[in-house]
């Protein structure tokens, strides 16, 4: 059969193509489906759709259920957010946020997520970093998994949207009035180019550009990348959020509930060190503050190392908190710790140590989530939802719970945005999308016969050292140089890889070698704009520019691509209610 | 000399009469395993059906002989060096094969670190599939040791023998790559048992904002079975599902009991749907899928409870 040939490419036509299937993926698909029943819908993952990095959610997602009982508003949420942004996010982005975020935990507890819930089965919510009252709901520790089973099954009630499981997208293509993705079926090695309407990438952050962190192998920010090649602007992309308590040595999560339950940190001489820098919040001040504490008390040699990674940490302590809190409200940390370090929280001490989180930056969007270029100017036809869609309510660090609620809320907004922009498609398109096709099909081509010098793995690992080494928790002028020349050079050797594996069917190799691509792109705009902004704020702090600098610095940076180099511009931050003022806790 | 082909030797010698009795025995074997018929059958037939049976038995002494390759290789690798016994399939010579790889590992080092490990340094074709590495999203189940397991959550120190560990991909799945094992048919039978919250008023479901009432005694009743990660494990290890491929499955019936005894669901085709031979009633209470379970889901439990309702629901009309 004709159809059946490796060479044949497919040409799938629908209304709106999200291109990732984490909870903003797919919160937008159920809501698109929602507004417009007629659309075709189709979600595209590079794994099999319920397995994205959101899975991997654990504390809870934030919003003001009980104003009354907790004394809370939705003033204070906003407030919170954009003190712990560090005054960098757009305020009317973060008013929308909250005034959402609550009607979201509802619709999750409609699609079936076990929340917790007290004897009179009210919703309850715990304490979280930077939060000032309890205003994070929660289903155990496994929060996202919860979200995401709920979203995936809801999705298979609708008869419109199609998933397309371990699909891998290379390139994105924009013509006069559609947009395309190529992607090649990891199963078969098949191309096919899915076009239509809208697109929305929602394929998360690339926190895997670094060698420790906390999220799944997955997290290359190939949407992101993608996109950025075809024409978007990035923002912010040098605010990388280190989570201060990722298990020592494999990086794994261990979420800020525990902390938010009440468990201590504590360095060598068994001290509550964070009462030397933020008193009154403790454990419960905004991450960056406490990655740099642990940082701090590490390089003062009040760590501990460990001996078969040579890592150095501190110890988050649960002891405390007894049998029951631990089984009932944090019953995946206290598994992930006696399966894979053959610990019990219980009865030992937890080794952390900061490690890389979260993309606050990522695609320029507008505050309905459309992708924006250099000049700030809508790209057609883009959307950009979660964490790879800089809106931006993060600023300059996030606070803890708000991703799953920033997802969820955009993922609304966006379904409603594009389900009003179907449109017909033109043969001159279909034509246009057609050469496109041939072209990137020929470069994958080329690619998988190329006989370079370097595996993707050996350049990937000098990578991550880099980032590791020179963009940490601390930064500064002498040694970003450093970094971004070496990244150069990585990126010049990216032009010279080979691919082992030349076959067509799950051709892990080359999904390996194009998400590599991605990441050194991201490296490297991540490289930039650190080294570019002379200030410390949030997430990024410089030891040479110590202090934050609102006069020159209150400002997004926004990067573009030209030609093999990179575009920077700045533009301002959106200033409703809330004057910037000093960020004490 | 294989025991085989000495017995062949033997009855060949023993002159015409039999050979004859032999052939005639290979032939109505081959007939019956191929056409499912039993024929004795007798002239020209009889010489054709003898041919291809002898084949047969060639070919399966062939597949013997390269199996017995693998075990030289094997003994290459030094046996003070901890290494990995990777099985799978190889789309190349579309063969299951078995290679094996010396590694580096300490007491951290998980079976998913491994792979990943020869994947990078050894062999770069290498099918696995991975991504969260904290046993949450159900990529990389696979048999270790012979036990279905997640190679994430699995370290490596502790399972090994004599410092080898063996990874083969599932084997109640279609095999892709290695261990990289097909999941359409899964999935398929999963979005079969309406496995989500069926409410009368939709529009309410999406937009309302109130939430719907449930007490923790009412959420328990569900809580155990909403922990399934999809990883394919419980399929894999159940008897029916093995043996008959439209058996619905551990997985797909314990997530048609989550849904159904959520307070908050309001179906009411959900119990007739898998109400049948191939769907809770194929169940034989084996129990293999709740001690293959990672995440401590107890299928069978589940299954056994959906015939309870089922007969209740039953009497009820």
């Amino acid at each position: 059969m004709l159809i059946d040939r490796i060479d044949v490419m497919r040409f799938l036509k629908y209304d709106v193509i999200i291109l990732g299937s984490g909870i903003g993926g797919f919160t937008t698909a159920i809501h698109a489906s929602n507004f417009d029943k007629k659309a075709k819908i189709a979600v595209i993952s590079k794994l099999h759709a319920m397995r994205s990095h959101s899975v991997s959610a654990e504390g809870g997602i934030s919003g003001v259920l009980y104003p009354q009982i907790n004394k809370d508003s939705e003033k204070l949420h906003a407030y919170d957010t954009i003190k712990g942004s560090d005054y960098l996010s757009d305020q009317d982005a973060v008013e929308l946020l909250v005034k959402n975020a609550p009607k979201e935990i509802v619709f999750f507890e409609h699609l079936g997520v076990p929340w917790n819930r007290n004897e009179k089965g009210i919703i309850q919510e715990r304490p979280f970093g930077g939060m000032s009252v309890p205003r994070t709901a929660f289903a155990a520790d496994k929060t996202g998994f919860f979200m995401m089973r709920s979203l995936y099954d809801q999705v298979q009630s609708l008869p419109n949207v199609d998933i397309f499981h371990e699909h891998f997208a290379t390139r994105i293509f924009r013509t006069k009035d559609a947009v395309g993705v190529f992607t090649i079926d990891l199963a078969t090695g098949k191309h096919s180019v899915v076009y239509g309407s809208s697109l929305v990438i929602g394929t998360g952050g690339f926190s895997r550009i670094y060698k420790i962190t906390t999220t799944a192998h997955s997290t290359t920010g190939d949407g992101i990348a993608l996109a950025y090649n075809a024409g978007a602007s990035l923002k912010d992309v040098e605010f990388v959020q280190f989570h201060p308590t990722a298990l020592v040595p494999n990086g794994i999560l261990i979420t800020e509930a525990a902390r938010g339950e009440g468990g201590y940190l504590l360095n060598k001489d068994n001290e509550r060190f964070m009462k030397r820098y933020a008193s009154s919040k403790m454990e419960l001040a905004p991450r960056d503050i406490i990655s740099r504490a642990i940082i701090t008390e590490i390089n003062e040699g009040r760590g501990m190392k460990d001996k078969d990674s040579g890592l150095e940490y501190v110890y988050l302590d649960l002891r405390h908190l007894g049998k029951e809190v631990i089984n009932k409200r944090l019953p995946m940390i206290k598994e992930i710790c006696i399966k894979t370090i053959g610990l019990n929280p219980e009865e030992e001490p937890i080794p952390v140590r900061p490690a890389a989180h979260f993309t606050m930056g990522g695609l320029n969007t507008d505050i309905n989530g459309r992708v924006l270029d250099i000049e700030l100017n809508h790209v057609s036809n883009l959307w950009g939802v979660g964490e790879c869609g800089c809106v931006s309510v993060h600023g300059a660090n996030r606070l803890g719970s708000n991703s799953l609620s920033q997802c969820s809320v955009w993922g609304r907004i966006v379904g409603k945005e594009v389900s009003n922009n179907t449109h017909e498609i033109k043969n001159e398109d279909v034509k246009e999308l057609e050469v496109l096709a041939e072209a990137e099909d020929s470069r994958l081509k080329e690619m998988l016969s190329k006989k370079g010098m370097y595996t993707v793995y050996e350049l990937q690992d000098e990578m991550k050292d880099v980032m590791e080494k020179y963009f940490y928790v601390y930064r500064n002028e002498k040694e970003m140089k450093k970094g971004v020349a070496l990244l150069e050079k990585i990126l010049k050797k990216s032009a010279n890889l080979r691919i082992e594996d030349k076959t067509h069917i799950f051709n892990t190799n080359l999904r390996d070698t194009l998400e590599f691509l991605n990441q050194i792109e991201l490296a490297y705009a991540v490289g930039v704009a650190a080294y570019n902004r002379k200030e410390s704020r949030g997430a990024h702090s410089r030891t040479d520019h110590p202090k934050r600098d609102d006069k020159a610095w209150l400002k997004h940076t926004i990067l573009a691509k030209e030609g093999s180099g990179i575009k920077i511009s700045y533009s301002d931050v959106k200033i409703t209610k809330w004057e910037p003022e000093e960020r004490k806790y | 000399m294989r025991t085989s082909k000495y017995f062949a030797f033997f009855y060949l010698s023993m002159g015409f009469l039999p050979l004859l009795f032999f052939l005639l025995l290979v032939s109505t074997v081959y007939n019956y395993i191929y056409y499912k018929e039993l024929l004795v059958l007798t002239g020209v037939d009889l010489i054709v059906f003898s041919v291809l049976g002898l084949l047969e038995i060639y070919k399966r002494t062939e597949k013997i002989k390269t199996n017995t390759l693998v075990k030289n290789y094997i003994n290459t690798v030094k046996s003070n060096d901890y290494s990995i016994i990777v099985g799978g399939f190889d789309t190349k010579s579309k063969e299951i094969k078995q290679k094996q790889y010396k590694v580096n590992v300490n007491k951290y080092t998980s079976v998913l670190d491994v792979l990943l490990q020869v994947k990078k340094k050894q062999q770069n074709s290498l099918a696995v599939r991975y991504s969260c590495r904290m046993g949450i999203c159900g990529s990389c189940g696979m048999v270790i040791n012979g036990k279905p397991a997640l190679a994430c959550e699995t370290n490596f120190m502790k399972v090994s023998k004599d410092k080898v560990v063996t990874a083969e991909p599932m084997q109640a799945h279609p095999i892709v790559k290695d261990l990289v094992t097909e999941f359409k048919d899964f999935f398929d039978k999963h979005s079969s048992v309406e496995p989500h919250l069926i409410r009368e008023n939709v529009k309410e479901q999406m937009t309302g904002k109130t939430p719907y009432d449930q007490k923790p005694s009412e959420t328990n009743k569900f809580l155990p079975y909403s922990y399934c990660i999809m990883c394919g494990l419980c399929n894999d290890a159940c008897p029916v599902a093995n043996s008959n491929p439209e058996f619905l499955g551990p997985q797909a019936l314990s997530q048609a009991y989550r849904y159904q005894m959520d307070s908050r669901d309001q179906s009411e085709g959900r119990l007739t749907a898998i109400d049948k031979l191939t769907g809770l009633w194929g169940c034989e209470f084996a129990g293999a899928c709740s001690k293959a379970c990672p995440k401590g889901v107890d299928p069978a439990s589940a299954i056994q409870l959906l015939k309870l309702s089922t007969v209740e629901d039953d009497l009820k009309k």
